[in-house]
């Protein structure tokens, strides 16, 4: 293939590729969610209130069954995700969420990673700056 | 008889291992250190775990139930391969296990220590100070040999410590906990996890040596590189087990559910994913040598943290099979691992003060350094999540819980950057990457991910984030594939046919490629891991015998029930058939069960599987009676490609093992004369 044809593609193909994505998802609605994935959804995030560490999901407890069947009665009922979670906090306490609120003590679970995040790049970029200052030093 | 032998055995260790780590210490101040001298404490080490081991197993397997041991993990009806594996099932077995591995590996440091290595010979004294606290644990408070001295029923009422007491024997041990009895994985996932473990002692021991005697280059890496390699398989060959144990035999049909003790063995498998990286830039380019320390401290750290949550009980795990003093005492080690290290690494801070030769950060290095940080942020913020808890509890006594959505939300997003920095730094070069380069060594990846990308959106994903992570692995497959055909092609030129050059590739540099089949590895893991849990079909579907129900093009008829009894559990499950969408050709009949456990009064949940190229189809019996079942029915796509992602990983590993070792030798030196140089 001639050159010119070559660098034609690789301009043609990832222009077709991104054009046809960009597409899809402009206009496809993922439609309404399956009752089942919510149902799931919520049974993740959910703490089995007599287990040790085991989310309503994966338990295999007489009590994380019957409270399972509760999460798809309410779903089938026309609650929300939200409504649903607020019944369970009602009834067991914040501590039935494994997705603790970002709200009090939760802000410390999301500040102290991103902390450390900001510190590590502080420190890759202080790498970097020693070694410029160092040259100039050199020169 | 065995306990006195055993206990005997243990005592050989721990005395062997103080005088290991009393003449490391000793000899390795002598002007011509000879590890001749440390041959009897070593042999003697080794002896002693090997012994430990075999005793507790001649035990288990003749049902000598006078061992406290034996009669509570284990019973005559116990079948032969749970017999073997409750050596390891409980907490002082497992204790036994990890002495015997790092008896083994002292030994086989000793072998690779010559005369005048003062390096090795310390090393070898820190190795023994470590076995000084496994052996003295199990000479203590997780002693595998106590005795019985009194028996109620089939239980010991009261045990000894001494195994010269008076012993009796119930008639009958109790049995080992059903799931982990459940499943021939549980024999085979504990020893790879703990070979893992314990590997991370050789690099943790040379890297002490060095801070102590300020042999601060990188010649204690050059000699650990392939420790850290053969512990690193092992965990990531562990781990996967664990998850496909979990699959197999928890029921809910995952693999992984961000448990404590999972986080616990996945913490020292993400920081040593990132020393074997970092490691690799300071052989190179002798950067990052403080950095190095600390990987390699907070890794062997770790593995005793993992250890501690297991089996402490502090944190509330479906995996804390154990409580006992025992948590204490790992504590206490973990203290003095953490402190001790720690505070020496800080005495030799001001000389470890690594030369950062940074050109620029869009290099090799610069990426390997990304990575570094977000494996980094990525175990940082397990570890936190893991212990959160615990710190809210004990700062305002509230009970908090943090599970999956929270470690989810952490994890997709680094996996995208991981996966981008992976796909940019597989091929980048050392030291500067210009644009013209990057660009010539990426453009295939980005067409290739383009690509499937559209590929699986024309397909029918329309998940976000699925897309963006077949994208992204399409990227990475695409750059380390288009770069091995382009390195191939010179030599396919110069006239070797295709096949001989790309093997000649390979063999050029087997480090190199064995990296990056490991990193195919990783690229269709996170495909798998993408397309299991945003595309996985959940239903649960009452059944009637002789009905049948389509699921996602699957017809589940089920067929009759069944039940039996089997050695130590009942077992009562349903045949059900899968057949084509139409519901007239079966192809396949899996037989998904309840175990049911009478001793125990547990009831597990013993779900079947059938994988096809596209679905894994699992059944798992929510309910059954006379009329009918609730079937719960689970419909995973592409589950094989984790597996199968997880053994190229492990092949990508083996492979760089057999990189030839004196090929960095002449770069070593180059390294260590610059650092000199410096200084």
């Amino acid at each position: 293939m001639p050159e010119r044809a070559k660098s034609l593609v690789w301009l043609i193909v990832p222009a077709v590729a991104i054009a046809f994505i960009v597409a899809n998802l402009w206009s496809g609605d993922t439609g309404p969610e399956d009752p089942e994935a919510r149902a799931y959804g919520l049974a993740t995030s959910l703490k089995c209130p007599i287990c040790a560490g085991e989310s309503l999901a994966g338990s295999q407890t007489d009590l994380a069954k019957d409270l399972r069947a509760r999460i798809d009665e309410e779903i089938a009922a026309g609650k929300s995700d939200g409504e649903i979670i607020d019944l369970f906090v009602a009834a067991y306490g914040e501590q039935v969420l494994l997705d603790p609120p970002s709200t009090g003590w939760g802000v410390v679970l999301w500040a102290v990673p991103l902390g450390v995040l900001a510190a590590g790049v502080a420190a890759i970029f202080g790498l970097k700056r020693k070694e410029r200052a160092r040259t100039e030093v050199d020169a | 008889m065995i306990a006195v032998a055993g206990y005997t055995s243990i005592l050989v260790a721990l005395v062997s291992a103080a005088a290991l780590a009393v003449q490391g210490w000793r000899v390795s101040h002598t002007p011509d250190p000879d590890p001749a001298r440390l041959k009897i404490p070593t042999i003697g080490l080794a002896v002693g775990g090997i012994g430990a081991f075999t005793l507790l197993e001649i035990g288990i397997l003749t049902h000598d139930f006078t061992i406290a041991y034996v009669a509570k993990n284990t019973a005559l009806a116990t079948p032969f391969i749970f017999l073997l594996a409750a050596g390891w099932a409980a907490l002082a077995g497992s204790v036994v296990l990890w002495g015997l591995m790092l008896a083994v590996f002292t030994w086989l440091v000793w072998r690779t220590v010559r005369r005048g290595d003062g390096l090795g010979v310390l090393a070898l004294g820190v190795m023994g100070a470590v076995a000084v606290f496994w052996f003295g644990l199990m000479a203590t408070a997780a002693n595998p040999f106590e005795v019985c001295t009194s028996v109620a029923g089939s239980f010991c009422a009261e045990t000894s410590w001494s195994p010269l007491a008076a012993a009796v024997a119930p008639a009958d041990g109790v049995g080992p906990n059903p799931l982990l009895a459940n499943h021939i994985l549980m024999a085979v996932h504990p020893p790879l996890l703990y070979v893992g473990y314990v590997g991370f002692t050789v690099p943790f021991a040379f890297a002490i040596a060095a801070l102590t005697r300020s042999e601060l280059g990188s010649v204690w890496l050059y000699r650990t590189h392939r420790w850290s390699l053969v512990a690193w398989i092992f965990l990531t060959a562990g781990i996967l087990l664990g998850g496909w144990w979990s699959y197999e035999v928890l029921g809910w049909g995952g693999y992984w559910a961000w448990d404590p003790v999972e986080n616990a063995a996945l913490l020292p498998w993400v920081t040593a994913t990132a020393f074997i990286h970092s490691a690799v830039v300071q052989q190179r380019r002798s950067m990052l040598q403080a950095w190095n320390f600390t990987l390699v401290i907070i890794t062997f750290a770790l593995t005793i943290f993992g250890t501690f949550l297991t089996r402490s009980g502090v944190i509330a795990s479906v995996h804390a099979f154990s409580l006992s003093a025992v948590g204490p005492t790992l504590l206490a080690f973990l203290a003095v691992v953490v402190f001790g290290s720690f505070g020496l690494f800080a005495v030799r801070a001001s000389a470890v003060a690594s030369s950062p030769r940074m050109d620029s950060l869009v290099s090799r290095e610069g990426f390997i350094l990304l990575n570094n940080l977000l494996m980094t942020l990525f175990g940082f913020t397990i570890l936190f999540g893991t212990l959160y808890p615990l710190l809210v509890e004990a700062f305002t006594g509230r009970e908090v819980a943090v599970g999956r959505p929270f470690f989810d939300r952490i994890s997709v997003p680094l996996a995208f950057l991981l996966l981008l920095a992976l796909g940019f730094g597989a091929t980048a070069p050392w030291r500067v990457a210009t644009g013209r380069v990057l660009w010539e060594r990426t453009r295939v990846g980005l067409n290739v991910g383009l690509v499937t990308a559209a590929l699986a959106l024309a397909a029918g994903v329309r998940s976000i984030s699925l897309l963006g992570i077949i994208g992204l692995a399409g990227f990475v497959i695409g750059n380390i594939v288009a770069f091995f055909v382009h390195q191939s092609g010179r030599a396919h030129r110069g006239g070797k046919p295709w096949i001989a050059a790309l093997g000649s590739t390979i063999r050029s540099d087997k480090g190199y490629w064995g990296g990056q089949i490991a990193h195919l590895g990783m690229a269709l893991a996170a495909v798998a891991i993408g397309t299991t849990s945003v595309l996985a079909v959940r239903t649960e579907v009452p059944l009637a015998v002789g009905e049948s129900v389509v699921v996602e093009g699957y017809c589940i008829q089920y067929l009759e029930p069944f039940s039996r009894t089997e050695p130590e559990r009942n077992v009562q499950g349903a045949r059900v058939a899968i057949l084509d969408r139409t519901c007239s050709t079966t192809r396949a009949v899996l037989e998904p069960r309840l175990h049911e456990y009478p001793k125990f009064g547990q009831v597990i949940t013993t779900p079947r599987v059938w994988t096809t190229w596209v679905d894994d189809v699992y059944l798992s019996i929510a309910a059954i009676d006379a009329e009918g079942m609730r079937l719960k029915v689970l419909v995973f796509p592409l589950q094989w490609l984790l597996w199968f992602a997880g053994s190229v990983i492990v092949a990508g590993g083996l492979l760089a093992l057999g990189r030839k070792p004196g090929r960095r030798s002449s770069a070593s030196k180059r390294g260590d004369r610059i650092e000199h140089a410096d200084a």
